[in-house]
Order: C-alpha cells, then sequence, then structure tokens
C-alpha cells in the first residue's frame, strides 16, 4: 500500500499559560512507494514518533492529510486503517500467554477458532517463536518478545506495519541479528513498513527510504546512500555516519577553499565564510598533502587505521580520519599532511548551515 | 451510642484478673529486659574517641549487623562463619555477649505484649472456655468439660431467647456472598467510568469517596428512614423516599424494616427478604468508596501502551475491561474481595444502625459478631466463645478456599 503524507502537521497545545505550544510535526511531506521499508531518523524529541502514531491513528493531526492508496484516512480511528503497530516497549499483555497475545488482534475481528490458530501459528513461524506459545511474555527474552509483537503485528495482515524504536530495548548483538530480521520479514511480506529509530547506522542498513527530521521539520528524504553522499545541510551531514563527519571553520577565498591557511580545495562558489565537512574516509595521507593535522594517536582496526588528530579550526576536539591499512605512516610524526577528496568534502554556509550547491 | 458504651463496660467487667496478672509479669520482664541491655550498652561504652560511633551510632550498626544476620540465615551461608574466634571471654563477658545476642526482642517487645494482652490471651481463653459446661464468667465456675456449648450453640437451643447461630451465619453468609461481589463489580464499573472521564475527575473521586468518612451506625439511621413505612392512617399515606418512589411505577408500600416486614419462612429459621435487601444495598454504596479508591488508583498506573495496543488491534472497550483492565488489575480486585469477604464474615454495626440493638424482630437479621455481642449481653460467655470459635474455623476455611481461587487468576506484573 502506497502511503502519502501531505502538509502533515502536528502542534500539541502548551500545558500551562505561558508555555509555548509544542510544534511536534511541520508541513510534512513524504511519498511512500508500496513494498518499501521506511526509516523515520531524527535525535529524540525531532517528531519521529508522532508521525508514526499519527499515521497508525492514535494521534489525529493538527492539519495535513493521510492518504492510503486514494483513501483519505486521516480522519479514520486506529482500528479502521488496518495497520500493525509495534511499540518501543513492545506492549505485550503480560497476563496473556503468546498464542493469547498474537491472537489477540484476531479475536477483535472475531474470526473463527481454526482459522485463528493457524494464522497465529503461521506470524510465529515467520518470527520463529512457534516454539515459545505456551510461554508468558515475562517468561522470553527481549529479542523474544519483540518478535511476538512483530507477530502480534503481522497476524492481521495489515497494510502497514509500523515500528516504534523497534530495536533500542535490544543489547548491540541483538540488535544486528534482529535489524535482518525484521529486513528479511519485510521482504518476504511485502508489507509497506515505516520505522523510527534515533540511531543512523540501523537507519541507513536496512533503509530503502530515509527521512530525516530535525525539531518536527523534514531535513531531507532519499536513498541512505544518496543521503550519505549529498546532505541537504549541516545537520544531515552530521547526524550520518560513523565515525561522523569532521566539520571545520574555514572560508572560501578566490575560488579556493581555505582552512587555517591552508587551500585544501577548489570551488566554484564566491568569497565567504563555510562550514567545511570531510568525511573520515576522504583524507589521503601524501608527503606533500594541502591539508596538515596534528597527530594524536593512531587506533589500528585490522582492516583500516584510524587517524586521531586535533586542528584548530575543528568544531569538534579531535579530528578522525579512516586510512588503508596499508598505507605506511610515519611513526614518531607530530604533524601528518593529507590531500582531500573532492567528493567527501562538503561546504555549508557559514550562517543558514545549507549546503553550498 | 449508649449501647456501644454499656458492651465495653461488661466485656471490662468479664476480663479476668489472671490476665491482669500476666499483663503485669510481661510488662516487668520486659522493663528489666529494656534496662539491662541499656545499662549493658552504657557499662560497655569508651571513652570518646576520634572515630567513635558513640551509643546510637552502635545502637545502628548493631541494628544493621542483626539485618545482614537474618539476610545471611535466608541465605543459608554456614553457620560456622559466626563462630567467635577472638581471645577467650571471662564469664562475666560471655554472659554479656549472650544477651546482647538476644536484644532483638527488645525491639519487638512492645508489640508483643500488646498482642499477648490483647489477641493470643482471649482467643486461648475463648478456645478453653469454650469446652466449659455452664460456664459463669463472673465467679469462673462451670459444670465440666464437653461439647455441650457448641450443639446448644448449633441446635439454637440456648434457653435464652437470644439470637439464632444458624439464622445469624445464613444471614452473614448471603449479605457477604451478594453484597461484596456486587460491590466490587460496580466499583470496577465506576472506576472505569472515572478513568475515562477526563474533566472533573476529581471532584467526582472526591463526592465518591465521601461515604468512606461517615458514620456507619448514622448511615445506618439514613438508610432506615429512606425504607421507613409508617402506615395509612386516614387515606394518608405516610411512607418513606423509597415506597414514595415505587409507589410511581404502582408498586403497594412495603414494609422493608419494620416489624411487619415480608419474609420465608423456612423450618425455624426465617427469611427477611426484604430486610436482606436493604442491608445488601446498604453493604454495597457503603463498601463502594474504598474499593474505587483501590482500583482507580491501581488503574492509572496501568501503562497507556496496553491501551493503544488494542486501540490499534480494533479492541472494543467490552473487551479493554475484560481482557486487559480486569486482569491487569487483579491483584487488586482479588485483594478487595478477600478483605471484602473478611469484613463481611465480621459486620455488624450496619445492621444494628438499620434495624436497631435486637438486629430486626428476634434477631432475625442478626449477624455472626451480633450473635456473639448478644450473648457477651445476656452473660452466657459460653456460648459466645462458642460462636466466636466457629466463626474463626469458617472465616478461615472462606479465607483459604479464596486464596487459592484468586491465586489462580492473578498474575503479578
Amino acid at each position: 500500500m502506497k502511503i502519502s503524507i501531505q502538509h502533515l502537521t502536528k502542534i500539541f497545545p502548551s500545558r500551562t499559560k505561558g508555555d509555548k505550544a509544542v510544534h511536534a510535526v511541520e508541513d510534512m511531506n513524504i511519498e511512500i512507494p508500496s513494498g518499501k521499508l521506511v526509516g523515520l531518523l531524527g535525535p529524540s524529541g525531532c517528531g519521529k514518533s508522532t508521525t508514526l502514531f499519527m499515521l497508525s491513528g492514535l494521534e489525529s493531526p493538527t492539519s495535513g492529510k493521510i492518504m492510503f492508496d486514494d483513501q483519505d484516512v486521516t480522519t479514520l480511528s486506529a482500528e479502521k486503517r488496518g495497520v500493525g503497530l509495534v511499540f518501543q516497549n513492545y506492549a505485550l499483555y503480560p497476563h496473556m500467554t503468546v498464542e493469547q497475545n498474537i491472537r489477540f488482534p484476531l479475536d477483535n475481528m472475531r474470526i473463527k477458532k481454526e482459522e485463528g490458530n493457524a494464522r497465529a501459528l503461521d506470524a510465529a513461524r515467520l518470527v520463529q517463536i512457534e516454539d515459545l506459545m505456551a510461554r508468558k511474555p515475562n517468561e522470553l527474552s527481549g529479542g523474544q518478545q519483540q518478535r511476538v509483537a512483530i507477530a502480534r503485528a503481522l497476524v492481521k495482515m495489515p497494510n502497514v506495519l509500523l515500528l516504534d524504536e523497534p530495536l533500542s530495548n535490544l543489547d548491540a548483538r541483538l540488535r544486528l541479528q534482529t535489524r535482518e530480521e525484521i529486513k528479511r520479514i519485510q521482504r518476504t511480506t511485502g508489507i509497506t513498513t515505516v520505522f523510527v529509530t534515533h540511531d543512523q547506522e540501523e537507519a541507513m542498513s536496512i533503509c530503502d527510504t530515509m527521512v530525516v527530521m530535525k525539531l518536527g521539520i523534514v531535513q531531507q528524504i532519499g536513498a541512505p546512500q544518496d543521503i550519505y553522499d549529498d546532505p541537504n545541510n549541516l545537520f544531515v551531514a552530521n547526524f550520518l555516519g560513523t565515525p561522523p563527519i569532521n566539520i571545520f571553520k574555514g572560508k572560501i577565498s578566490g575560488g579556493k577553499v581555505y582552512i587555517g591557511g591552508e587551500a585544501i580545495g577548489e570551488t566554484k562558489y564566491e568569497d565567504r565564510d563555510v562550514y567545511v565537512g570531510i568525511r573520515p574516509e576522504g583524507y589521503i595521507y601524501h608527503e606533500d598533502g594541502a591539508f596538515t593535522l596534528q597527530l594524536d594517536h593512531i587506533e589500528v582496526m585490522g582492516r583500516d587505521k584510524s587517524v586521531v588528530s586535533t586542528h584548530e579550526a575543528s568544531t569538534k576536539p579531535t579530528v578522525r580520519s579512516i586510512i588503508d591499512s596499508d598505507v605506511p605512516l610515519p611513526r614518531d610524526a607530530t604533524e601528518l599532511k593529507f590531500n582531500i577528496k573532492p567528493n567527501k568534502l562538503f561546504l555549508f554556509d557559514a550562517e543558514t548551515e545549507e549546503r553550498l550547491r | 451510642m449508649a449501647h456501644e458504651f454499656n458492651l465495653l463496660s461488661q466485656i471490662l467487667t468479664v476480663f479476668p484478673q489472671n490476665a491482669v496478672i500476666i499483663c503485669c509479669v510481661l510488662g516487668v520482664i520486659a522493663v528489666l529486659m529494656a534496662a539491662t541491655i541499656i545499662l549493658l550498652y552504657l557499662k560497655k561504652r569508651p571513652k570518646k574517641e576520634p572515630g567513635s560511633v558513640g551509643f546510637f551510632g552502635r545502637i545502628k550498626n548493631n541494628v544493621k549487623e542483626k539485618c545482614a544476620a537474618v539476610k545471611d540465615v535466608f541465605k543459608k551461608k554456614p553457620k560456622e562463619e559466626y563462630a567467635y574466634a577472638g581471645p577467650e571471654l571471662t564469664k562475666g563477658e560471655k554472659f554479656r555477649r549472650g544477651l546482647k545476642s538476644q536484644s532483638g526482642w527488645l525491639f519487638v517487645a512492645p508489640a508483643l505484649i500488646l498482642m499477648a494482652v490483647f489477641t493470643f490471651y482471649p482467643i486461648i481463653a475463648a478456645l478453653v472456655n469454650s469446652f466449659k459446661q455452664g460456664y459463669n464468667s463472673m465467679t469462673g465456675s462451670f459444670n465440666g468439660w464437653g461439647f455441650d456449648n457448641f450443639v446448644r450453640v448449633l441446635k439454637g437451643d440456648t434457653g435464652t431467647g437470644g439470637a439464632d447461630f444458624v439464622q445469624c451465619l445464613i444471614n452473614t453468609l448471603v449479605l457477604t456472598f451478594i453484597s461484596v461481589p456486587l460491590s466490587t463489580l460496580l466499583a470496577l464499573l465506576i472506576s472505569v467510568a472515572l478513568n475515562s472521564i477526563k474533566r472533573i475527575q476529581k471532584a467526582y473521586q472526591t463526592i465518591l469517596f465521601l461515604p468512606y468518612l461517615t458514620n456507619a451506625l448514622a448511615l445506618g439511621a439514613v438508610f432506615a428512614t429512606f425504607f421507613q413505612i409508617i402506615g395509612t392512617a386516614n387515606n394518608t399515606e405516610s411512607v418513606g423516599i423509597v415506597n414514595n418512589v415505587l409507589g410511581w411505577f404502582g408498586v403497594a408500600p412495603v414494609d422493608w424494616v419494620g416489624l411487619t416486614s415480608p419474609h420465608w419462612e423456612i423450618g425455624r429459621l426465617s427469611i427477611p427478604w426484604a430486610k436482606y435487601i436493604v442491608t445488601i444495598i446498604y453493604e454495597i454504596w457503603s463498601g463502594l468508596p474504598f474499593k474505587i479508591l483501590i482500583l482507580f488508583s491501581a488503574m492509572q498506573s496501568i501503562n497507556k501502551q496496553y491501551y493503544d495496543a488494542a486501540k490499534v488491534d480494533g479492541a472494543s472497550r467490552w473487551t479493554v475491561l475484560w481482557k486487559i483492565t480486569a486482569p491487569m488489575i487483579m491483584p487488586q480486585i482479588s485483594y478487595l474481595l478477600v478483605t471484602g469477604i473478611m469484613g463481611g464474615m465480621k459486620q455488624y454495626s450496619a445492621v444494628v444502625g438499620i434495624f436497631g440493638v435486637t438486629m430486626g424482630q428476634d434477631y432475625d437479621m442478626g449477624t455472626m459478631v451480633g450473635y456473639l455481642y448478644n450473648y457477651i449481653e445476656l452473660g452466657q460467655m459460653g456460648y459466645a466463645f462458642a460462636g466466636s470459635l466457629i466463626l474463626f474455623i469458617i472465616i478461615m476455611i472462606i479465607t483459604w478456599i479464596n486464596n487459592k481461587v484468586t491465586k489462580k487468576r492473578t498474575t503479578y506484573r
């Protein structure tokens, strides 16, 4: 099912006098093609969960429209939208067994017992928990509870599957495993899926399309790689990538990009103050390189080396660059010189923080 | 109220002298114990040194130590760890240490003494005296041991014109097992309603809680007035508000609480159904506030996400109530059922409030506790003792069943 969000806005009125009303989501426009996995990404408080709850029907928008295919569902109540929702804390009913939990939506739809049992078992098989049907949720591990929650959302064969921070309650190893699982389930079922996360790595690894949000405003929409390679503004560039992008204060002068006194690249834009962003993988070690960093230490990670250094123009205390481990680096050096790959260098206006394009 | 004072003075008169003696002995022992232990602490008190914890500090440490020791006992640590391993002790030191290790008794002594005097002694005395035939509480004389009291109590053959035990038992069971489940159910529904309104929720909460603050006897008097029938003199009907309202629907006035109240006769028992209705309504209504308070606060602590999840899954309000809300607050519901039934078995003031000291006509609305008071008042302590033991056993059995049943259906979060 295709989802289209048009001019969606949600304003929470102020609780007490003098408080400002909170604009949780402002003028959001997204087209989600059928059968895709879409991630809403942003720091906490950016309105991504609010958006999800508006899609589910638990929150009603202040203005704007939500369309499922050609049907306007903006005012439709949650149970009539046919969405499956997985909560951050799973919200499994503690007094019901796994089977009863999964069957719960079917019982509400008044589906016959045999058919209901079969469907519940199918859903359980899909998430591989068919052996745990008789247990109570508190007898399951976090990962298993997560699967039950997904099975409960899938069992009614929803048009849209919504996941609210599905991985945040899992430990690191399980998180990797589960996110592949979610991708697999989404591929098998072909259900249009929207999921919310604050973890950019998670979003980049499984999303078909990613929506980056900040303070209720959509910053950029696109495939993860496209956004990474071509960020709209400083926030997006900063938010994506591990290790994060290095930002320097610099300026453009005479068609050249300067950080400190060094010209590190060329540009077609006119003279102004800028933020220069360089991805960690954008450094090429060269004895006569254009850009000088004060070496702090080198971390060896096997596949490559992580060079931790400092620079007076950097906005963060350290500058991290990733160098291929084959490249010999001089020991005992206090300074290292690099050339910068032009496609890993982004320029942002110092005032608007928008990308110079 | 005079009635209750009267009862109190009677209880005090029959309270035998040996209890007072036991009281005194226990009290003296406790005081001596306390004095010795405090003296020991004081005597051992060293000169103030830097880093010394002082008198209260040492008491505190001792308590901590005791707590840790108790914990270790529960963890089943081997006892050897606590064996004394220091230099050999003098006799006096050994004695002091032995005494000190018993200082925990000091802390439980106040409660223990009170319970011994007002709980343990009466229970044992009741148990023993219930087997004395023809027991005279004033002189302490009796004709011999046996089950005579129990037989007479159960047969209703007390020869004093007092209340009938079986009648009282049936009244109590009927009133309890109708009013407690009904009022719990009603409280559940009201709490759900209260939970789902946003405006003036606090005001409703306060209003619903008001009956809890009102005196039971006063409420009973008001209820009696509500259900009053005075009669039809000179073709002028002068009846209570309930009969008035029923009159609008063409129902003839019923004597709900008076001497001509309708009832069914079964053998030597009577089933005063009209009085039952009045009492059950009273019990339900007066039991509501506390139940609502408990259930409502339990509901407010349920995570809102469960309701969101249920909404997305298309659950109706009815399904949400019975499949989610009720099971989630099952611990509180079972608590209310258990305490409600126990309280119901001990009800007395409601019946006295509505029907007066004689608890209806010839004690036909008597309750079990009413039965006990009745025979204390008549000076027939033997029957009162026997009745109280039977009541004790019945309450124990009911509570046991209750626990079995509710535990099965309760998932603690």
